[in-house]
């Protein structure tokens, strides 16, 4: 056994009438020069806990405070003779003091609920930060659930800080959510680290996890398969950690294509990386069920929404017949759009009423102009026609990163975007089919999501609905935003992990932060990068840790090593995206095949190649094009004439 | 059981009864009448001085507190505590302690207590310092050998640390006492040694020369003597320092008596320790009273040793009206 040579005292508590020691709280002094700050973990013991008795009390260090025996500051002005100078050289300084302040942790032991005896203070042992931070549960258990989230450093101690899964990832509580000032590259390394930790930590009983990110702001997201520079230090504190100083082995993207339908709309278009993203391209059937995210809240009336859940019930996918004489299959905008005019033409060639089975002609006509809009409005997300390219919903890899690439894409594209996909995390979870047992969603800018203010979005509802139920089904959400006092107030409060990056002072002037005390909100308001002040269930202080460097590439200086290209002209890109299929194919086969034919054709034709995945795809692509291209003609988007002097309704 | 519960249940009558006089120090006066031979002129001058910076020092200074805690019969049982501290100056112009003593004693007249309580008393305190007192003696003539007793036990702890701290006293270093230096022969025999005397109750001048010397102006200094009688047990020269400009608030405002070996080179080295003297100064030894008078150091020293005092010696110092039990 080493012997470990007896801790020293470094302060002593004090208690007077008008500043006791409490249950939660107590202060102490130390020397001067003393290696304690705010947010050390201290150690109080009573005094006779080398006996086995006595009381220990962890606390940790909330304020902190210096004063002189001075009784006025005109004594030093009246001393140093009003030269400040000569005030600085008197023989003698004076007799200070260093005062803390401290919250209590935990004390053992737990009951009776005592006030802080009057102890001394000692450094707390990387030990003691486990005891005091309630870990040693989560930590020593049978099936231990701790995952590390950075490195208490205080007094030249390094220990490491562990979340408990349980609390994290559900079901207990769950959800993360961290707020700091924007372009330190806090918030998002934060995440990415502790995505890391999360998939070499998260234990083996609770399954298997993912993550799904959605990349809301620039290339933040678009390296994270990439290694980036660690220094020795960083290293060093992965190997503490015993995380992986290495970038996500597994990492999927997804981008839609840009409003040309084969260039992607992302900024990991570098030759290098840009085969790895796959197109994000949703037809009517992925659109319909989520209609009411793209119509705003005027064009949901009543009428027109029973309109849509007849189309969804009655008409999609099913063989249908419009009642004038023709079969519908449903399948793409297209398809539809043909049978609107379908419905308009028999109604006004039959001349009945304005009315087909109990819907009005104006309604029908105004969810045909927003549900045919969505397609234009959300080009290269939406298609008009052709199969659709969409996440493996069911087949989930484990310890796989799932970024979704919406940066570029119109707010209206992004809601769609959000609201499907956590729609289908759910319904998959629910039903125990997606692959994995937990997915982390990390979704940013939750000031512009999810505001505590303004209107009520479809995305507002999908976060507030993961904040609320996601649990319960391993759905969990990591959010980030700047100004925390400005979100959604259930969506933040119901974040069992809550992590605090360098703050801006006013959002610390907010009540939201009325419970720290000036000295963390100074600490906080000038926390260095990689430094966090992390709330979790189990600590009953907010604890500050330090956290290494990502160890991806930085969005910053990704962009550096694989500068996004320029569009390709039509005819490269596609040849480029067989080419990426497969490597046998050279690019002016395809340039030939497709001289003579429509972008649509071409981008259809692309599409179902990307779907399919066959043996010999160039053959595949030849027989799709030349196969759509002699049956239908070219077609002509005609628009519908009204059938009778209309009604008084505006549309 | 302390002591003195141990001579309660003896049948001593407790009290808790603090003189005035016991919180402060009080300089034993021999009760010669104190006169001055000057040796740096032919009457009282007085020199300017110019604040100078501060050699390494150390500062001793001593405390003594005291309280009735009893009664045998009339006679009174004194709880005494005495305690001195010598603290060095560091090269960070910080204080530390260097030697420090302290004595938690009993004063009583045993030789008049009942045999039982006597034997109360010598059975659980192992420190009796005897008062001897002679039949029909009042109580407070028996205070005041008591105050007395203290005085003596505080002189004497200052006294032996100041001699070790002489012993251990660096080629440069000074040692500030504060009170007499004439008490001790190596301390008014050191070549280094300072006694800083803030009471004025002896006065060594009669006439002209004593209104110069109380008149002295602020960073001025008035001519080396020889002290005599008085508080002088062993030769040493004197001087007075005024610190603080005295007009607007009082003769002995801001004035200091300094004592040094009885040597030449005092007088030479008179306007030299007066210049550093000056610059203690600052930092001021507010809020106690005295700072006119008190260098912080020496402020500091009394703090350390008021902080380190018993907590219940002066406990009872609040309202001494009777108890209504309610």
């Amino acid at each position: 056994m080493i012997a470990r040579p007896d801790p020293v005292a470094i302060g002593r508590v004090v208690a007077t009438e008008l500043k006791p020691s409490t249950p939660h709280q107590f202060h102490f002094w130390t020397a001067n020069e003393t290696a304690i700050g705010i947010g050390a973990i201290v150690r109080v013991d009573e005094g006779t806990r080398d006996k086995g008795e006595g009381r220990v009390v962890y606390g940790v260090v909330t304020d902190g405070f210096a004063y002189s025996d001075l009784a006025t500051p005109l004594h030093d002005v009246i001393g140093a003779e009003g030269d400040p100078a000569r005030a600085a050289a008197s023989p003698t300084v004076r007799q200070e003091i260093r005062y803390w302040t401290a919250a209590v942790l935990r004390q053992i032991p737990e009951e009776p609920l005592q006030p802080v005896p009057l102890g001394q203070v000692f450094v707390a042992s990387d030990t003691d930060v486990a005891q005091a931070l309630r870990m040693d549960a989560y930590l020593h258990s049978a099936t231990p659930t701790a995952i590390p989230i950075g490195l208490y450093t205080s007094g030249g101690l390094e220990a490491p800080v562990y979340l408990d899964a349980d609390f994290l990832l559900g079901p207990e509580a769950a959800h993360l959510n961290i707020s700091g000032v924007s372009g330190l590259a806090t918030k998002t390394s934060a995440v990415e680290f502790l995505l890391a930790s999360v998939f070499r930590h998260f234990p083996a009983h609770k399954g298997k996890v993912a993550a799904v990110c959605f990349n809301v702001k620039g290339p933040d997201l678009c390296f994270l398969d990439q290694p980036g520079d660690l220094s020795d230090e960083d290293r060093r504190r992965y190997a503490l950690l015993d995380v992986p100083a290495t970038p996500f082995e597994r990492v999927r993207y997804f981008a839609p294509l840009k409003a040309d339908g084969v260039n992607l709309n992302t900024l990991r278009t570098h030759p290098d990386l840009v085969d790895d993203v796959t197109p994000l391209t949703w037809g009517l059937q992925e659109v319909v069920d989520y209609a009411e995210v793209l119509l705003n809240r005027d064009d949901i009336d009543a009428k027109a929404d029973a309109f849509i859940d007849f189309l969804r019930d009655r008409v999609l996918s099913k063989s249908f017949d419009d009642g004038f004489g023709n079969a519908h299959q449903v399948q793409t905008f297209a398809d539809l759009d043909r049978l609107f005019r379908s419905i308009f033409d028999g109604l006004e060639l039959s001349g009945r009423s304005d009315t087909w089975r109990t819907h009005h002609i104006a309604t029908m006509r105004k969810v045909r102009n927003r549900l045919s809009n969505i397609s234009t409005r959300c080009k290269g997300l939406v298609t008009d026609d052709g199969p659709s390219s969409d996440l493996p919903w069911g087949s989930f890899e484990d310890r796989a990163v799932y970024v979704i690439d919406v940066a570029n894409v119109d707010p209206l594209g992004q809601d769609l975007v959000f609201a499907r996909a956590v729609s289908k995390l759910r319904e998959h979870l629910e039903r125990r089919d997606l692959g994995v047992d937990a997915v982390v969603v990390f979704v940013d800018e939750l000031n512009k999501y999810a505001p505590g203010d303004g209107p009520e979005t479809y995305v507002k509802k999908m976060l507030l609905d993961i904040s609320e139920r996601g649990r319960y089904l391993g759905l969990v959400l990591f959010s980030a935003e700047q100004f925390r006092s400005q979100v959604h107030r259930r969506v933040v409060g119901n974040a069992g992990t809550q992590v605090f990056g360098r703050m801006d002072m006013d959002e610390l002037a907010t009540p939201g932060y009325q419970v720290l005390s000036p000295a963390t909100k100074i600490k906080l308001a000038t926390l260095p990068v990689g430094e966090l002040m992390v709330r979790h269930p189990h600590f009953t202080q907010p604890i500050f840790v330090r956290f290494p460097k990502p160890p991806v590439l930085r969005g910053r200086d990704g962009m550096g090593r694989f500068p996004a290209t320029v569009d390709l002209p039509f005819e490269d890109a596609v040849a480029r995206h067989l080419v990426h299929l497969d490597r046998r194919i050279r690019p002016n086969q395809v340039k030939d095949l497709i001289a003579d034919r429509t972008e649509e054709d071409v981008r259809r034709a692309l599409a179902a190649v990307r779907q399919k995945r066959p043996e010999d795809v160039l053959a595949y692509f030849r027989k799709i094009l030349g196969g759509r291209v002699a049956s239908d003609a070219p077609r002509e988007r005609r628009a519908v004439p009204p059938l009778n002097p209309i009604s008084d309704e505006p549309y | 059981m302390t002591w003195w519960d141990a001579l309660v249940r003896a049948g001593a009558v407790p009290a808790a009864y603090v003189p005035p006089a016991s919180m402060g120090r009080t300089d034993v006066d021999d009760g010669a009448e104190p006169g001055a031979d000057l040796v740096e002129g032919d009457a009282v001058q007085v020199y300017p001085v110019t604040p100078a910076s501060a050699p390494p020092a150390c500062f001793l200074d001593g405390i003594e507190q005291w309280k009735v805690v009893g009664y045998d019969g009339v006679l009174p049982v004194v709880r005494a505590y005495v305690a001195a501290a010598v603290r060095r100056r560091g090269e960070d112009r910080r204080l530390r302690t260097a030697f420090e003593a302290a004595r938690d004693f009993a004063i009583a007249p045993l030789a008049g207590m009942t045999p039982e309580r006597r034997r109360a008393l010598t059975e659980h305190c192992p420190d009796v310092v005897e008062i001897s007192v002679e039949e029909g003696t009042q109580p407070g003539r028996m205070l005041e050998l008591a105050r007395r007793a203290v005085d003596s036990a505080r002189q004497a702890l200052e006294r032996k640390l100041a001699e070790q701290c002489l012993a251990s006293l660096g080629a440069t270093e000074w040692l500030v006492v504060d009170g007499l230096l004439s008490v001790s022969g190596k301390l008014a025999g050191h070549p280094r040694a300072l006694g800083v005397i803030k009471s004025h109750g002896a006065q060594f001048f009669t006439g002209t020369d004593l209104e110069r010397a109380l008149t002295v102006p602020a960073d001025h200094r008035t001519s080396v003597f020889r002290a005599r009688g008085g508080h002088a047990r062993n030769e040493v020269y004197s001087w007075y320092l005024r610190l603080w400009p005295w007009e607007g608030n009082d003769l002995l405002y801001g004035l200091l008596r300094i004592e040094a070996r009885a040597n030449a080179a005092t007088i030479s080295g008179a306007d030299a320790t007066c210049g550093w003297l000056l610059a203690e100064r600052a930092p001021i030894a507010t809020p106690d009273v005295r700072w006119d008078r008190l260098l912080y150091p020496i402020h500091d020293v009394e703090t350390y040793l008021r902080a380190r005092a018993p907590r219940d010696l002066l406990a009872s110092r609040a309202s001494r009206l009777p108890r209504t039990g309610t």
